[in-house]
Order: structure tokens, then C-alpha cells, then sequence
């Protein structure tokens, strides 16, 4: 535990030390909060309306687009991860080390998990103050939703970090990452044209189903946990097999 | 067989050893069949044209890469069984484009080190000072890598490689591209290392090998094609293919040339220089150096040449380098053609 913990200080560092960190954070806060106030969320069968044209006090908006602007945030926090590593040849000196793969790997996952917690807590605690400065808010159903924000979260890091260790490049990694992250979002688009069986099947596998459809709602629900806990150790799982047969290969 | 250099513990089990090592890339085959040990207190030199599958061995000795074939033991924990990780906690390596972390400090880059190779917070800060002090980094310790210079960020790496204080060390070129005087400065610091520790130094500069090295191990095209203390290599060569004798006459060159080439005892004449003043040096292989040297001397006394210098001169590394990695660079190349 104590050297995944030492990978993940390294990886935090690291992040705040790049522009990377800030930039997305420059980016990413003010961005969910301008769709969340004046945008809505028109995507899907019933689109939302922003919280001015809407004016129900209610963070559904916010958390909506979560799934989508995650599908970029999470790449660009872990392109660099191994794409990075890889370029400076560091990853041969951390891997003669007296460390498992696994423990690299989980540690890169916690510390790009984290700095994606802390972006979402960022941008959800003041825009909820801001609505419960203006109406009578939920907070239940607020901390539900960050709750699920950190697990969907969790989710896509490892998927997001798997596919930056098959790319040789940092860019690469990003838009590699982007392009799996938004299909996997996009499948819920397709359930409403797909015959019902196949539908049934593509949104209980959609990421965004398992936190849309309940805890954005303020509903908590085992199986979504069960899910995003799968999708994690199938993903760092992938993520150290792919590290290995670099190993072999040469 | 070969004898313990000096330095070496004979009676010690191989802190290193590596058995029937091989590494394929695709259809290139880069280690072929290596295996030798090294043991307490050996300094050897790896050496080796480029692509001779140096980097390649020396990265499965450290356990980055996984061997197609063969085994490594550290210190009797073989990298691939269960004690792997106690194998690697006992090698520092430096690899050959020195990779650092560019945005830390120094010292904290070192701490990270000390962290994930398992030493507690004190022993990191009390480790971190000495390696410091070691590599003489001090001025350095709290400056970002990337704002130091080549020779100081050879430090570093070589730094990260210590700071646990591993009983063997993995150096792959450390002087690499560094200027004379960090040249030096590396290898006093290596030479001092070398009195407690095993290394094994991976280097294209054969006079740096000649001065530190007790043993060398010489690689081409992925064999292990010599293996020994230099004085020993030397001497096999020198029984397989003659001795050397270097002439330095005042004679014109092509005349001279060819009455040398026919000389009795003379297998060949392999090198020719000419100095400032005109003198033309020689460079030969005979068969027999004390029955050779007499008719030489009787040649020039013959054609009113003068002897400025008749001298044996034994096997040098780079005449055992080149000898040995002969006959194999010539098949590579010829497998690579064909």
C-alpha cells in the first residue's frame, strides 16, 4: 500500500507541477456551469432546460452532462499516465524497481481519480450553494449525485488509463481515450432506435445509465456500484495485462 | 577457466547470474544464448558493438524485460519466481538515456525512489543526504532536473541507482556523451563505488574498461563471444593468432611494407602510421616475438634503415574487441543480407 501511495504523491505532484491540471480545471469548471445555467441539457428523449429558463432548484441539469464532459476531462487527465513515462524512458527505471505492475497501475488510477473528484466537487459545491442561495435545494439528492459523479468517475479512469497504455503518445492517448469514452456514452443515444431486446441489453451496458437514471436522480442503487466497481477492475485488470506484454515484447 | 580479477570473492556464490538468456524482437533474434555469473566485488565490463544486444541483456538483468528464454538470479532470488521483487530491491541500474522525472527536485526525486524501493521516512531523508553527498549533488539537491546540466543529471541518475544502497549496480554507458571532465568524474566515482559493490558497466570506451574493469565480458550479435580477466583474454588471443610487435622505422613505407610482410614469422602487417617527423610505425603479428624481432633488426641493418623502436606490444582490449567480434559482425551482416 505504502508504494501505490508513494506512485499516486508522485502522479498528484506531477499533474499540478504540468499545466495539465489547471488548464483543466480553467477549462472544465466554468464550462459545466455555463450549460448547467443557460443551456439545459437538450440531448435525449426529454431534453432539459437550463436552471434560468427551468427555474427549479435541482442540479439534474449539472449532472447530466457529466457523462459527456467526462468522456474528455477524464482522457486529458490520464493521457499522459503511461504515454508520458514511456517517452522519458522512466517507465524502465519504475519497473526495476521493486514494484508490482499492479501496484503502478493503481496507483496512477487513484491519483487521476482523485484529481477528477476534486474537479467535480469543484464545479458541483458552489453552483449548489449558488441554487440554494436562489430556492429550497435538496442537499440528499446533492451528495448522492457527487457521490455518483465520483464513481462514474472511477469508471471512466479506467478506461481512460487503459487505453493510454496502449498509446505511444500523449495526443494520441487523449483522443484515443475521448473517442471509447464518447461511444461509450453515446450508446444510450441508440436504445430508443434499436428493437427493444438489443436496446434493453445496450443501455444496461451504457455507463451513463447507471448514473442518469439514479443516483443524478438522488438515487442510490447497489447494482450501479456493482457495475462501475466491475468496470474498474476489469479496466486496471486490462490496464496491467497490456503493461506486461510490453514486458515480453520488447 | 578463468581466474578471480582482483576485487572478486572466488569462494562467494554469484551475486549475478544469468543462464541461457534469450530475446527475440520479431525475426530478430537480439540475445542469443547468454549466460555467465559475476560475484562479490567484481567490476566487469560489458561490452559489445551497437546491436550487439547489450542494452537488451542488461534490461533483462534488471527485470524490465521478460526473457523469451532463460533465467536471472539476484543474489540468489531468481526475477522471475517468487523472490523477484527482493532480486530487484538488491540492483541499482542506470539506463543508458539516464531517464529522471524532469519536473522534480533532486531531493525529492531521490526521496521517491527511496519511497517506492521500501525505505521508511527516516531512513529516506538519512539515504537521500548520503547519496547526495555521494554524487557530490549538494549545491544541486533542491533544483528541478530539468534545469541541470548533462553531467549533473548523470548524477542524478546514477544517484537514484544508490540511493538504497544496492549490492549490485547496473550501469549502461554512464559516461555517454559527457565532457572529460565528468568523464573522469563518473568514473573516479564508480572506481570508488567498485570497493563495495558488484557492477557490472556497460561502455564503448575500451581504455575505460583497460582502467577499471578487473574481467570483461565482450557480446556480439547477441553471443557471449569472450569472457575473462583482460590479461587472460589477451593471452588466448595472442596463443590463437600471434603476438604483436610494433616497429618504428626511417624507411620509405611501401619498400618497408613489403620486406616486413616477408619477413619469416610474420603473419601480418596490420597497421601502418606515419608520425610528425616522417617516422612510419608498424604494427605487426608474428608468430614467435623473440625469434622475429632479431631478423627485423638484421632487415633494417640490411637496407641502412634506422630502428627507432622494436617493441612487443601485448593484446590490448580493443585488439581482443575487435578479434572477437570479427567473425560474427561478418555472419550478422551476411544473415541480415541474405
Amino acid at each position: 500500500m505504502k508504494r501505490i501511495l508513494a506512485i499516486l504523491a508522485r502522479e498528484l505532484r506531477a499533474a499540478f507541477e504540468s499545466p495539465m491540471a489547471y488548464v483543466a480545471i480553467a477549462i472544465y469548471v466554468p464550462l459545466q456551469a455555463g450549460l448547467f445555467f443557460f443551456l439545459g441539457y437538450p440531448v435525449g428523449r426529454v431534453p432539459l432546460p437550463g436552471l434560468w429558463e427551468g427555474g427549479q432548484a435541482s442540479l439534474l441539469v449539472l449532472f447530466a452532462w457529466m457523462p459527456l464532459l467526462f468522456a474528455f476531462l477524464v482522457p486529458a487527465l490520464t493521457m499522459g499516465a503511461w504515454a508520458e513515462e514511456r517517452r522519458s524512458g522512466t517507465e524502465e527505471l519504475l519497473f526495476t524497481y521493486p514494484l508490482r505492475t499492479s501496484e503502478v497501475v493503481a496507483g496512477k488510477f487513484l491519483a487521476v481519480w482523485l484529481l477528477a473528484c476534486l474537479l467535480l466537487a469543484a464545479t458541483v459545491l458552489p453552483v449548489a450553494i449558488t441554487v440554494d442561495g436562489l430556492g429550497d435545494l435538496d442537499w440528499a439528492t446533492v451528495w448522492v449525485g457527487l457521490l455518483g459523479g465520483f464513481v462514474l468517475a472511477a469508471g471512466y479512469a479506467a478506461v481512460a488509463l487503459c487505453v493510454s497504455a496502449l498509446a505511444a503518445e500523449q495526443l494520441v492517448a487523449f483522443l484515443c481515450g475521448g473517442l471509447v469514452l464518447a461511444g461509450l456514452w453515446a450508446m444510450r443515444l441508440l436504445v430508443g432506435i434499436l428493437p427493444a431486446r438489443f436496446a434493453r441489453g445496450l443501455e444496461y451496458a451504457a455507463p451513463g445509465s447507471h448514473f442518469l437514471d439514479s443516483s443524478a436522480r438522488g438515487v442510490l442503487d447497489l447494482r450501479d456500484l456493482v457495475y462501475f466497481g466491475l468496470l474498474v477492475c476489469v479496466g486496471l485488470w486490462i490496464n496491467v495485462l497490456v503493461i506486461e506484454r510490453k514486458r515480453w515484447v520488447g | 577457466m578463468t581466474t578471480s580479477p582482483p576485487g572478486a570473492d572466488a569462494t562467494s556464490p554469484p551475486v549475478i547470474r544469468a543462464s541461457g538468456l534469450e530475446k527475440r524482437y520479431g525475426d530478430v533474434r537480439a540475445v542469443d544464448g547468454v549466460g555467465f555469473e559475476v560475484r562479490r566485488g567484481e567490476l566487469v565490463g560489458f561490452l559489445g558493438p551497437n546491436g550487439a544486444g547489450k542494452t537488451t541483456t542488461m534490461k533483462m538483468l534488471t527485470g524490465y524485460l521478460y526473457p523469451d528464454s532463460g533465467e536471472v538470479s539476484i543474489g540468489g532470488e531468481r526475477l522471475d519466481g517468487p523472490g523477484r521483487l527482493a532480486a530487484r530491491a538488491r540492483i541499482g541500474y542506470l539506463p543508458e538515456r539516464t531517464p529522471l522525472y524532469e519536473g522534480m527536485r533532486v531531493d525529492r526525486y531521490l526521496a521517491f525512489v527511496g519511497e517506492v524501493r521500501g525505505l521508511s521516512r527516516a531512513a529516506r531523508r538519512d539515504a537521500v543526504a548520503r547519496t547526495v553527498a555521494a554524487c557530490d549533488l549538494d549545491e544541486y539537491a533542491t533544483r528541478r532536473i530539468r534545469t541541470l546540466s548533462k553531467g549533473y543529471r548523470q548524477r542524478v541518475g546514477l544517484a537514484q541507482a544508490l540511493v538504497t544502497d544496492p549490492e549490485v549496480l547496473v550501469l549502461d554507458e554512464p559516461t555517454s556523451g559527457l565532457d572529460p571532465v565528468e568523464i573522469v568524474r563518473i568514473r573516479d566515482l564508480v572506481t570508488r563505488l567498485s570497493e563495495q559493490k558488484t557492477i557490472l558497466l556497460s561502455t564503448h570506451v575500451l581504455s575505460e574498461v583497460e582502467e577499471v574493469c578487473g574481467r570483461v565480458l565482450i557480446l556480439a550479435a547477441g553471443r557471449l563471444v569472450a569472457d575473462g580477466p583482460l590479461l587472460e583474454l589477451g593471452a588466448a588471443l595472442e596463443a590463437e593468432e600471434g603476438e604483436g610487435l610494433v616497429v618504428v622505422l626511417g624507411a620509405p613505407e611501401e619498400e618497408a611494407r613489403e620486406a616486413l610482410a616477408a619477413v619469416p614469422g610474420v603473419r601480418s602487417v596490420d597497421r601502418v602510421s606515419r608520425s610528425g617527423s616522417g617516422r612510419l610505425r608498424f604494427a605487426l603479428t608474428v608468430s614467435e616475438r623473440f625469434e622475429v624481432a632479431p631478423r627485423i633488426d638484421e632487415l633494417a641493418h640490411a637496407r641502412n634503415w634506422t630502428v627507432f623502436e622494436l617493441r612487443h606490444e601485448g593484446a590490448t582490449l580493443e585488439r581482443v574487441f575487435l578479434a572477437r567480434t570479427r567473425g560474427l559482425l561478418r555472419r550478422s551482416a551476411t544473415e541480415a543480407s541474405a
